[in-house]
């Protein structure tokens, strides 16, 4: 409307052109009717309003249907409250008549988009305009009814109740909240920021506003880092670049006591994306993130494909899809689908209803290519019900289990016959595999003849000896940690590493000098220079095997007074055998000396060969035992080894020939008593026996506990 | 590039026109913006008062998103200065993955004043300067003492280790930077 269009006698017209002039934004109702305007009146409360929404049952699709009053306050417990800052505008409509106004007030028609104020409210405004005319004494009243609106709209039309909150109908909901997003986001492009990083003044239409922080920065600056960043595969480096942002919220939330654990501090695709980023990028930071979260995680589940390699499956982490970092997905559906595809031979029954669960997370499924699998064994999927051994390397294996393996490799012996790893804990070395019942020596793991196990530790009829001649009581305290290594027996103690030789030669002697002081290490020093050995592996035998000499002169008393009745009291002086826990795969098998089976995989033929070196190594040592006998015998006379060997002989050249023949060894060692010759009903029961142990085996299946 | 000139020169300017206490600034070479030769004073009421310590400041090449590698071109005997010509400094934010690109420099000045105020024995690069920090605070001092007056009197002189510090950069280079001085 210009200047020279008013009419300064027309009331109409003058106030028409003041209030243009205050209100620009003014605009004609009508083409036709100048006197018609419209204007809308912001609602911006100056303090950020609570505004809650009723929960109804037609939350979502409530325009669509236009059913559905809202319940009056029926739901006052499930609140969906928003700090609005922005209402939808009022729009006015305002009509001066010809009559105004003099005659006649302004005709008001007040309205918003959508309607969130109620229609009581709207009408009572409506009627401030008459009202305001009349106060006003019938005059122009348009700037003072515009601004009386816009101090109502600034006090919320007095809709705000004592809480200091704002209900409005849910069905306005997602347009107050889209508006009020929109409302902050111009304002926010109107406002100047310094950035940050380039301590430029920005506009806001040029700057990035962190969603979860609030701080600013200029998207040039925020594109350049998070590009350079990701680029690199600096992930971390992917949140807010205010200096301990994510620290200073931290204290914040939990200082206001909120429940919030941690700070999110890694930024949100969604955000990059508006900042905005790439796509490309955005993508590679999704990817990233994924794999190091994968990566960090040490129970993730590769794939066995070796082309594959891609991840299991897994609740934690899902796979991201598209920008989408996944934290919720559902993807049951198509988990199940594939079970069913990869597993259509399964037993059923398991398919669908999956009634027993024994372990949870067994089936792995691949994230990229989609292969079923069991996570203990890496096989393809074969089914809950299948007890599978995991597929481990050695190197896999932890400390702890190492250790385990170590210390029974140290401190047990296998029962010759079922292989199960046995620990003495105390009593003599005649021991009962309290698996198959198997008789066998604990030094040598050798097979024991049931009717007459002590033989094995006893001369033969015929003279020979074993290599564990005389050493039933050896270890009587038991096989643990104070044992085992000066010990030669035991299942493990022939793989030990070099042992110290030196040390023990140095205990042997004092045994010989002053017997009643064996052990006293002190005495080595005066002791007078050992007989020189016969050869290298005989001295091998002395070193390791000395100190248990030396133990046995050292309980001499005790010793001598145990040596006849122990051994005449087969059953009670058995030593208790302990199982390992641990029981490697068994096969049953015929008795027999080759039969190593140790669970550290060791062959037959190791196990042999460890028997003779055993058995070598104790009679050498037995024959170097009498040599030092007889040359000492005028000062010591009382050396048990004495009291049992009246004979003297050295047997170490004896014992020689044996070794020849490992594979034969367990007949010497068993028969040697002369029980070869047929089996005596306690004998025949205890085959017997044996055999059914055996068949129980086989049907039982094998027991695959591993290490 | 531009862009981040002009911030680096916005922050010298900043610096320069109101310095943060005790610190003055100065470009050894006007052309490069990237290098900085910082004097600070001891504060009062410390072991190092009285001292002037020189700090080499090198900006690397995408300053801000990178920090800044400070290193002491003066002996100083302290838990978080390395013992020797390199003069390496342990300071939280300077860690590559404490960096924030909006951190300032002056801030970063401010951050090592503070720690010749007040020693961070914790978190340190000379472990036995911290231990003899914690047991035996009267040796400290007067080995902190010490120093300043054998190394941190007179005008400084940024040259001695300027070889060592640049050396010292050129290895560590590009990624590593930060960590390197950080940490050893």
């Amino acid at each position: 409307m210009a200047d020279d269009d008013v009419d300064f006698d027309n009331p109409r017209d003058v106030e028409l052109s003041s209030l243009s002039a205050i209100y620009p934004e003014i605009q004609q109702l009508l083409p036709d009717d100048p006197y018609a305007i419209t204007l809308d009146v912001p609602v911006h409360p100056s303090k950020a309003v609570t505004v809650y929404f009723p929960a109804t049952a037609t939350d979502d699709a409530p325009v669509a249907t236009g059913l559905a009053p809202p319940p009056p306050q029926g739901a006052a417990g499930a609140v969906d409250s928003h700090e609005l800052a922005y209402l939808p505008s009022v729009h006015l409509e305002i009509t001066f008549g010809p009559e105004y106004p003099a005659e006649q007030p302004p005709r008001v028609v007040i309205s918003t988009t959508p309607p969130w104020i109620p229609d009581g409210t709207i009408k009572r405004l409506e009627e401030d305009a008459a009202r305001l005319w009349e106060d006003m004494g019938r005059d122009i009243v348009g700037f003072t009814y515009i601004d009386h609106i816009q101090q109502a709209a600034d006090g919320l039309f007095e809709l705000v109740d004592g809480k200091g909150s704002l209900e409005v109908d849910p069905r306005h909901k997602i347009a107050i909240l889209d508006y009020d997003i929109q409302a902050r986001k111009a304002a926010f492009e109107k406002e100047t920021f310094d950035c940050g990083v380039c301590l430029e003044p920005k506009k806001g239409s040029a700057c990035h506003r962190m969603l979860d922080c609030g701080h600013v920065f200029c998207v040039a600056c925020l594109q350049d880092f998070y590009n350079s960043a990701i680029k690199e595969g600096d992930i971390t480096a992917v949140k807010c670049l205010t200096p301990d942002c994510a620290k200073d919220r931290a204290k914040g939330t939990k200082s206001s006591g909120k429940k919030r654990k941690k700070p999110r501090t890694f930024i949100n695709p969604s955000e990059l994306l508006q900042i905005p980023l790439d796509q490309e990028t955005v993508k590679r930071y999704v990817t990233l993130k994924y794999k190091v979260e994968l990566e960090s995680d040490k129970n993730t589940i590769y794939c066995p494909r070796q082309w594959c390699n891609g991840a299991a499956r897994s609740k934690k982490h899902k796979k991201p899809q598209g920008f989408n970092l996944a934290e919720t997905s559902d993807d049951s559906a198509s988990d199940d689908d594939d079970d069913n595809d990869d597993n259509a031979d399964r037993p059923e029954g398991e398919v669908g209803s999956k009634p027993y669960k024994p372990d949870d997370e067994l089936l792995a499924i691949c994230e990229e290519c989609a292969f079923a699998f069991c996570s203990r064994c890496h096989q393809s999927w074969h089914g809950e019900f299948f007890r599978c051994i995991p597929r481990r390397d050695k190197q896999e294996l932890t400390a702890d289990e190492l250790a385990s393996l170590e210390y029974m490799r140290l401190h047990s012996t296998p029962c010759p016959t079922c292989g199960v790893p046995a620990q003495k804990t105390h009593g003599c070395n005649h021991m009962i595999c309290s698996r198959c019942q198997s008789h066998f020596c604990y030094l040598c793991s050798s097979w024991l003849d049931p009717g007459n196990p002590y033989q094995h530790f006893n001369e033969a009829p015929d003279g020979r000896i074993t290599g564990c001649y005389m050493r039933l009581w050896e270890l009587e305290e038991g096989d643990g940690d104070g044992a085992g290594h000066g010990f030669a027996g035991g299942a493990g103690g022939a793989a030990v590493a070099p042992p110290p030789r030196v040390v023990a030669i140095e205990d042997l002697i004092p045994i010989i000098e002053e017997p009643d002081d064996a052990e006293d290490v002190i005495a080595a020093a005066a002791a007078p220079p050992l007989e020189p050995p016969v050869n290298g592996a005989q001295q091998v035998g002395i070193a390791r095997e000395g100190p248990l000499v030396l133990r046995i002169a050292a309980n001499q008393p005790a010793a001598a007074g145990r040596g006849g009745p122990r051994g005449r009291q087969p059953a009670a002086g058995g030593g208790a055998a302990v199982p390992g826990g641990i029981i490697p795969p068994a096969v049953p098998q015929p008795p027999g000396p080759a039969r190593g089976g140790g669970p550290a995989a060791r062959g037959p033929r190791a196990a042999a060969q460890r028997g003779a070196r055993n058995r070598g190594r104790g009679g050498g040592n037995a024959g170097l035992a009498q040599r030092l006998n007889q040359n000492h015998h005028p000062h010591n006379n009382q050396l048990p080894i004495n009291n049992n060997n009246p004979g003297g002989r050295p047997h170490a050249p004896l014992a020689r020939p044996r070794h020849a023949d490992p594979h034969n060894v367990a007949g010497d060692d068993g028969g040697g008593g002369g029980g070869e010759a047929g089996l005596a009903p306690a004998h025949e029961e205890w085959v017997r026996h044996f055999v059914q142990l055996a068949l129980n085996d086989m049907e039982g299946g094998s027991d695959d506990e591993e290490f | 590039m531009a862009s981040q000139n002009k911030r680096i020169a916005k922050e010298l300017a900043e610096c320069t026109t109101s310095p943060p206490a005790g610190i003055t600034i100065t470009l050894p070479n006007d052309s490069d913006l990237h290098r900085w030769h910082v004097t600070l004073a001891g504060p009062d009421n410390t072991v190092y008062a009285g001292g002037q310590f020189g700090l080499i400041v090198t900006l690397p090449v995408d300053y801000p998103f990178r920090a800044p590698v400070v290193t002491f071109a003066t002996r100083i005997y302290h838990p978080n200065v390395t013992n020797d010509s390199l003069g390496n400094v342990c300071l939280g934010p300077l860690k590559a993955e404490n960096w924030k690109p909006s951190t300032r420099l002056a801030g970063v000045l401010e951050a090592v004043r503070a720690l010749l105020v007040e020693p961070q024995p914790d978190d340190p690069l000379e472990a036995r300067i911290a231990d003899e920090f914690r047991q035996d605070r009267a040796e400290f001092e007067k080995n902190a003492r010490a120093y300043v007056v054998r190394y941190a009197k007179g005008p400084v002189k940024f040259d001695a280790a300027v070889g060592a510090a640049a050396a010292g950069a050129e290895a560590a280079g590009g990624a590593a930077t930060g960590a390197a001085v950080v940490r050893p």
